[in-house]
């Protein structure tokens, strides 16, 4: 196994940028795993990362490399696990201090690639970004325009009083 | 501007998670879209080429790990973020993290909503038909409805209308987007209809403590409210919550200082508890730590007041208190722990008993289980006193008794018991004496059952599940017996084995030594009633077997079986028992003094006179009734004892009956405790069949083989010389000793049989030890190849047996049969071949008769043949139930062997035309004889018999015949003359010569004797004419005739 572990694929991104790395830290996620299982030969033939760009690609691969020792992530409970995922790690904390444009490709990157843990990560700095902001500082760090009235909005608010801080 | 951010259709087409959620953003989109003017999605994507955008399911994972107050921000950016903060899941899923989802609720609702729907739908198309489908009432009714929507419970008028709009709610949630589209009226009046449904208790009022009690317990499950439930927990406990994650120590804490009830405290603690369960947004650890950290502050502070209480015996105060609070924070489990171990049995400020006193002053192999029956009811004084505070001390929803009686068993029980039967074993090793070996037996089997009356003295507290009594307590029981029950099985197989194989070789030696001082030629009376004698012994066996082993004998609770209290009162009778056993044994004694049956018969049936002192004591009864049976079968005692099968049935009894007691330990020990039982059961068969039974029929087959009539003969004349009152009767019955003693050996090895198989169904089938149609289980095989052992035993030594009683027929024949009796006429010339002491007498009679020219009637030899033919026949079949085929093969046998003595002996003897009337009449008195043994394969050679007598009786007036006068001397001379007579005047036709050719076709007669005799066999026979000489020459004539004649 550990030959097969050393053994190097070559990924391709989608501005045909090919990228040499070793299987194990390709195989952190699971579509190159169910890719190489598939086709049988890995290294000869390069793997097409479709919607991702070269340097997202490496920013990916950055972190697998990080990660290449981590238990293999379980399938079976998804839900229960999301419920009680842990606090960031620090590594990951600057991993992820990048401009919100890369936050992003770097989440949707993960989700194609099927990365959870990644994406886990991915999401909790989003939340992270939302939290404590007005919903008028959210709809700017997203760029999200705002379709309600006035009244409507205070409606909305009224209707949640009750999870407000006090 | 339109700078909304449309995601392209192909991101929400990746595999999802949430599919609901992209449906709905779909349709968001779908309805935007088309709202929205060309241009705008042209821009969109344009905008999509230059800045990433996350699609919905994103979104919502994002969401997933936002706190509460955030999320409800996140509604007010825009409408698609509204519709996935509000998604119905979420907040289901948040519930159900909290335990106070219930899906069967919901599910529930949701259905009588339909139907409710469906009836108003139909009632509202009759109205609308009726008001000829005008729209505007249609909106009148929306609004009418809209009013309803009110909190729910508030008001009762509308509850109809109130849960089908809930329903309609729920249903239009996922519709809502279309609806919206209409037009921002609608969507305010869609809006506003909402809002007013929501909890404004938790929201426009003031925050109120009260409700944070008992909001775990008014939630409701309705699909599409999961987040108006949420609101209302959340309204009602995050602010507890939040604060607590804030404050410094428990003093400062809000909850603290809104409560100062501990009832109360410990209620919004075990609610926040619950309440923490939601809080999947980061930092979630940190908060719970420190509600745990809250929570243990509080148990410790409750559970020191749980111990005054305790202290100071304070149960309905308190105790009762403060462990109520201790329930309703966690469960309580600290409380009950407290309260279990403070007690002394537990912390072993008390000691129950000790257990080293079960085996003090005690006789070896017994065990005095009194004081574990003080132990065992101390104990459960203690359970019914504990299950009484517990009721009293802590709320009904939580078993304290369960974890009590583990812990009780754990240390008081399990130790115990483990001592008391460590030191019952060792001191077996030690002594490496049987009786100790009893006496651990004893004590396994005896604390067993004295535990299961401790747990049937047990009640259940109200709190304890309804299994408790049958199953728990058991289970906790049995659990201490686990590590003693295969050493137990172990050892009681092997005391049994030992035991028993010690009473035999013990009666063995006892034996030997006995023969060879005395030899024993007593005889067994063939008695008229054996049978009767044996099923009376039968049935007073089965009444023992039937009464259990009293392995307590004095055990105060009553007897498991219901039978020991019997035991207890026949301590009470036991000078009548005593009394009537005495009676039975004197009984017992005259009838062995050998003056024959009268008084012995007696006993057996005068008995029933006395019923009342014959259930008392059916053993005592029993081992008279043994000594009766073995008195009478005196003959047989070298060989082996009733006794001794007695015992051994005893002691197997007593070892299944401890074994049994275990069997109710149920599982897999209850099985291997069965299976021991069946081990006992075959070894009992194993020692009593082959080790006893089967060396005692060898012994009589040795003594069969090695019998001689002859020697016998004299050693009894001579011993019937000393016995003076010897009546002939007695004489006549005498039968083979080694046969008469086989035979009743038959019927002991019966008997013996007999009691085992009652054995066997009252000791394992009836208690369902041996499952009654598994022919394969061990103990069924070894029954069977014990039965089987008996009757080859039985069918080797029958064998013997007839070679015997034919060599005793063959001697009587050649000892006592006269010449003179089938030939009277030669009777004053031929001396006695030999004088015997019997027929001294029979010469006595025989000479008084023979003055007469014929004297009809067997003569005594026959008598005598048949009488002990008959007395041995009788006492096989008299047996009763030896095998019907080993019978049948035995009389036919005897017939057919009888039948070719029968033929030696006549051709042996001469016989004249006189005597062949006797010849006759015995051979009518033998097939008489043979005749009552009813096999009819013997008749047609009886048949035979009686005819071939046929050819004595024919009278031949031979001129001869005056030579047959001439005696012995003159014979030789006659045969010469009368051959040359015969020859000489052939030609002369005299009357003898008719007559000869009348002898001569009975002789040639094949059809007469039905194939049994050739011809020749016949003239064989027909030699035996007293004139045979006289006659050969006319009867060949008439035989071969015409030839010679032409000659």
């Amino acid at each position: 196994m550990s030959a097969e572990g050393e053994q190097s694929v070559k990924l391709v991104s989608s501005d045909n940028v090919e990228i040499l790395t070793e299987r194990k830290i390709a195989e952190r996620s699971m579509l190159i795993k169910n890719m190489i299982e598939d086709l049988g030969a890995p290294g000869e033939e390069p793997i097409p990362i479709m919607n991702v760009s070269e340097a997202v690609l490496r920013k990916v691969l950055e972190w697998c490399t990080q990660h290449k020792n981590d238990p293999a992530p379980t399938q079976d409970d998804d839900a229960d696990s999301r419920k009680k995922t842990t606090d960031i790690e620090e590594w990951d904390q600057k991993f992820m201090q990048v401009d919100q444009e890369m936050l992003f490709e770097i989440i949707l990157a993960a989700n194609y690639m099927d990365i959870k843990a990644l994406l886990d990560v991915g999401c909790k700095t989003v939340a992270n970004m939302i939290k404590g902001k007005s919903p008028e500082e959210i709809r700017k760090t997203f760029n999200i325009q705002n379709d309600f009235t006035p009244e409507e909005e205070e409606q909305i608010r009224r209707e949640n009083e009750w999870a407000e801080d006090r | 501007m339109n700078t909304r951010r449309t995601p392209m259709n192909g991101n929400s087409q990746r595999s999802s998670r949430n599919l609901a959620q992209i449906r709905k953003a779909q349709l968001h989109d779908a309805g935007h879209r088309s709202s929205d003017n060309v241009l705008a999605s042209l821009r969109a994507t344009q905008i999509v080429a230059s800045k990433p955008v996350l699609p919905a399911e994103l979104i919502a994972t994002i969401l997933d790990y936002l706190p509460v107050p955030d999320l409800m921000r996140f509604a007010r950016v825009s409408r698609r973020l509204q519709e996935m903060v509000y998604d119905d899941t979420r907040w289901t899923q948040k519930l159900k993290a909290m335990g106070v989802w219930n899906e069967h609720e919901a599910r529930q609702r949701f259905e009588e909503a339909v139907k409710r729907k469906a009836e108003a739908q139909r009632a509202k198309e009759v109205e609308q038909a009726r008001r000829t489908g005008v729209n505007l009432p249609g909106s009148v009714n929306g609004i009418a409805g809209g009013g309803g929507r009110r909190h729910a419970g508030s008001v009762t008028l509308f509850d109809a209308g109130e849960e089908e709009e809930r329903y309609r709610q729920s249903l239009d949630k996922p519709q809502s987007p279309t609806l919206k589209r209409r037009g921002t009226l609608a969507d305010g009046f869609d809006d506003l209809t909402i809002s007013p449904s929501l909890p404004t208790s938790a929201s426009a009022k003031p925050w109120d403590p009260s409700i944070a009690l008992n909001v775990l317990k008014t939630l409701r499950s309705i699909r599409g409210r999961a987040r108006h439930e949420f609101a209302k927990l959340y309204g009602a406990l995050g602010p507890l919550y939040t604060d607590l994650a804030r404050a410094k120590n428990h003093s400062d804490a809000l909850i603290f200082r809104t409560y100062r009830d501990p009832e109360q405290q410990a209620q919004i603690l075990a609610n926040l508890k619950r309440f923490a369960q939601c809080d999947f947004a980061p930092g979630w650890q940190q908060r719970e730590a420190r509600l745990d950290s809250m929570i243990h502050v509080f148990e410790t502070a409750v559970l020191r007041e749980f111990e005054q209480g305790y202290a100071a015996g304070d149960i309905d105060g308190l105790m009762h208190r403060y462990a109520h609070v201790l329930v309703t924070i966690n469960g309580g489990a600290a409380a009950v722990e407290t309260f279990i171990s403070t007690h002394p049995i537990i912390s072993h400020a008390l000691r129950a008993g000790n257990p080293l006193d079960c085996l003090e002053a005690v006789a070896p192999g017994h065990i005095d289980l009194a004081p574990s029956a003080k132990f065992f009811e101390t104990l459960a004084s203690i359970m019914r006193e504990q299950a009484e505070t517990i009721d009293r001390v802590f709320p009904p929803t939580i078993d304290v008794l369960t974890p009590f009686l583990t812990r009780l068993c754990g240390e008081t029980i399990d130790p115990y018991l483990t001592a008391l039967l460590d030191e019952a074993h060792s001191n077996k090793n030690n002594n490496n004496n049987n009786n100790s070996a009893e006496t651990y037996l004893k004590a396994v089997s005896g604390t067993f059952t004295q535990s299961l009356h401790f747990l049937a003295s047990l009640t259940a507290s109200a709190a304890s599940p309804a299994s408790f009594l049958p199953d728990i307590a058991k289970q906790l029981l049995i659990q201490s017996y686990e590590k003693h029950l295969d050493l137990y099985l172990a050892e009681e197989l092997a005391f049994f084995r030992s035991r028993s194989e010690v009473e035999v070789s013990e009666w063995e030696t006892r034996q030997s030594a006995q023969e060879a001082s005395t030899e024993n030629f007593l005889m067994a009376g063939v008695s008229g009633n054996r049978q009767a004698a044996k099923r009376d012994f039968l049935s007073s066996f089965r009444k023992v077997v039937m009464m259990p082993v009293s392995v307590l004998p004095a055990f105060p609770l009553g007897s498991p079986f219901g039978g020991g209290g019997g035991a207890a009162k026949g301590g009470a009778n036991g000078a009548v028992a005593a009394s009537s056993a005495a009676a039975a044994l004197e009984a017992t004694r005259g009838a062995s003094s050998r003056s024959r049956t009268p008084t012995l018969t007696g006993t057996p049936t005068h008995r029933p006179g006395t019923p009342a002192s014959v259930v008392e004591a059916p053993r005592t009864e029993l081992a008279a009734k043994a000594a009766v049976m073995n008195s009478r079968l005196e003959g047989i005692r070298s060989l082996f004892s009733i006794e001794v099968a007695l015992n051994l049935t005893h002691l197997a009894k007593a070892s299944i009956e401890r074994a049994a007691n275990l069997v109710r330990m149920g599982g897999k020990h209850g099985e291997a405790a069965k299976e021991q039982c069946a081990a006992v059961f075959v070894t009992l068969l194993q020692v009593l069949g082959e080790r006893h039974v089967r060396r005692g029929f060898d012994k009589a087959v040795g003594h069969l083989s090695t019998y001689n009539p002859r020697q016998v003969r004299e050693l009894r004349s001579s011993k019937s010389a000393n016995v003076e009152d010897e009546d002939p009767e007695t004489i006549q019955t005498v039968g083979v000793e080694p046969l008469v003693t086989f035979l009743e050996l038959v019927n002991v090895g019966d008997l013996i049989q007999q009691m085992l198989e009652v054995f066997y169904a009252q000791e394992l089938l009836a208690p369902r030890l041996i499952d009654r149609d598994d022919f394969l289980a061990p103990a069924v095989k070894e029954k069977k190849r014990f039965e089987q052992m008996l009757d080859e035993r039985v069918a080797a030594g029958l064998n013997k047996g007839i070679d015997v009683l034919m060599e005793e027929v063959e001697f009587l024949c050649a000892s006592t049969q006269l010449a003179a009796d089938f030939n009277p006429g030669s009777e004053k010339l031929a001396l006695e071949p030999h004088s015997h002491p019997h027929s001294n007498n029979h010469n006595h009679i025989h000479n008084n008769n023979n003055n007469g020219v014929t004297d009809i009637g067997p003569t005594p030899t026959a008598l005598r043949i048949t009488a002990t033919l008959r007395a041995h026949t009788a006492m096989l079949l008299g047996g009763g139930s030896t095998d019907k085929a080993i019978l049948d093969v035995f009389t036919q046998e005897v017939g057919l062997r009888l039948f070719g003595v029968l033929c030696k002996h006549i051709k042996r003897q001469r016989i004249s035309v006189e005597g062949s009337v006797r010849l006759i009449s015995d051979v009518n008195l033998y097939s008489e004889f043979v005749g009552s043994l009813r096999q009819k394969a013997l008749a047609p050679f009886y048949r035979a018999l009686r005819e071939l007598g046929q050819i004595y009786l024919v009278r031949i007036d031979a001129p001869a015949a005056s030579y047959f006068g001439g005696g012995a001397g003159g014979m030789r001379a006659s045969r010469v003359s009368a051959s040359a007579k015969g020859s000489s005047s052939s030609t002369s036709t005299t009357t003898a010569a008719m007559q000869a050719k009348e002898l001569a076709a009975i002789i040639a007669d094949t059809q007469r004797y039905g194939g049994v005799f050739t011809v020749e066999e016949v003239l064989g026979f027909a030699e035996r004419r007293a004139d045979w000489f006289a006659v050969r020459g006319e009867v060949e004539r008439g035989m071969y005739g015409v030839g010679c004649l032409v000659m």
